[in-house]
């Protein structure tokens, strides 16, 4: 019994000390823990990454711009797809708006080729893959809107059978347009209110 | 040349019988004189190796069968002083010490205990003085040098305008630009 009693007590005291010099370890190494002057995490910041980035974005838009100029649609549409591939800095804001805004360039160049579904499938995954709401999730909203009037005019000249089938897409389409008013407003409120 | 007074270890042992030559007398008496010392604690600082060979054996020697007394009047009195505790009353001289206090069960409990204590406490101020630095830290770095959303910069987006991308990226890169730069070669900013 006391044999047990005198082991307890060693381990006692060792866990003792223990405790006592990760203490004083650990106040050592932060002398300066009441600093003010720390720098930002760098995935707060804007980085080199984050610059090459959106400099890579900016380049594929010129060069989609160009081939819509010289009405080669298809490799604008090409050009604007490669901006969805490119790497961000991870957490950076920025990458949902400029995946999200050139969704939106890519939908309506598909439209454009009469690829409804494709630009529909576009539309809905930028939507899903947002984390939060924003004037370019609203535009993306937008361009589903146009892309549903778009079907309802294919409805409407297939003549008699196609007219319900068109009204449901106006419908969707008023529908669309709407949530992209609703995020517009709720935004521009909170902008206001932070100024 | 070694004779055999010279070198009683290693030499032949000599008949018991035979009397002992006066050289062997000689150092027996030395050597019991040598044993003398030595119980005494006397030992002299040199001696040969075997006199010293043959004290560490009779050192043993005496040892083992127990030898080693208190004198009678010692032994007598630490009798006395035990009996006088068993039955409750102070050792008359105070001599010999209770095992109970000699070895105190809760001295080490009381070393444990405060050194916990002591440990817990820093423990707790180090808990409490730890916070702070989050806040503080957003507020050291100007927003134009931070990643963030460009809603601010571009506004609600008209239907007109809905695939107008290429311009809203060259405003988006333009602010951020900016910042880098801004970031990079300001004094406080980060090379």
């Amino acid at each position: 019994m006391r044999h047990a009693m005198r082991h307890a007590m060693r381990y006692v005291t060792r866990a003792v000390v223990l405790v006592a010099l990760a203490s004083g370890c650990s106040s050592e190494r932060e002398p300066g823990s009441s600093s003010t002057t720390r720098t930002a995490d760098p995935s707060d910041v804007i980085d080199q990454d984050l610059m090459i980035a959106l400099a890579q974005a900016k380049n594929f838009h010129h060069k989609a711009k160009v081939y819509m100029t010289d009405g080669n649609l298809a490799s604008a549409t090409a050009a604007v797809r490669q901006i969805l591939s490119l790497p961000f800095p991870r957490g950076a804001a920025e990458a949902d708006d400029v995946r999200n805004d050139a969704r939106a360039l890519l939908a309506k160049l598909l439209v454009s080729q009469n690829q409804l579904d494709e630009a529909s499938r576009t539309i809905d995954e930028g939507l899903a893959q947002s984390q939060r709401e924003s004037f370019f999730v609203a535009n993306l909203y937008t361009v589903q809107g146009e892309i549903h009037e778009a079907r309802a005019a294919g409805f409407e000249a297939a003549g008699e059978p196609g007219k319900a089938s068109a009204t449901d897409e106006r419908r969707a389409a008023i529908s669309s347009y709407d949530r992209s008013i609703q995020i517009n407003e709720r935004l521009q409120k909170k902008l206001m209110e932070g100024r | 040349m070694a004779t055999q007074d010279d070198d009683p270890l290693t030499g032949p042992v000599p008949d018991p019988d035979i009397e002992p030559t006066p050289a062997e007398l000689a150092h027996a008496r030395r050597f019991a004189e040598l044993v003398d010392k030595t119980l005494t604690g006397r030992t002299p600082p040199a001696m040969s190796a075997d006199d010293r060979a043959l004290l560490e054996v009779t050192t043993v020697i005496r040892a083992t069968h127990g030898n080693v007394e208190l004198a009678p009047s010692r032994q007598r009195q630490l009798v006395e002083d035990a009996l006088r505790q068993a039955i409750g009353a102070a050792p008359a001289q105070g001599t010999v010490t209770p095992i109970d206090r000699a070895r105190s069960r809760r001295a080490p409990w009381y070393v444990a205990t405060v050194s916990t204590l002591v440990a817990a406490a820093a423990v707790a101020v180090l808990w409490l003085r730890a916070p702070k630095v989050e806040v503080v830290r957003q507020a050291q770095v100007p927003a134009e040098w931070t990643s963030r959303s460009a809603d601010g910069l571009v506004g609600p987006i008209a239907r007109a305008h809905a695939g107008d991308a290429l311009s809203r990226i060259d405003t988006i890169f333009a602010d951020r630009l900016d910042g880098f730069r801004s970031r990079r070669w300001a004094p406080g900013g980060t090379r």
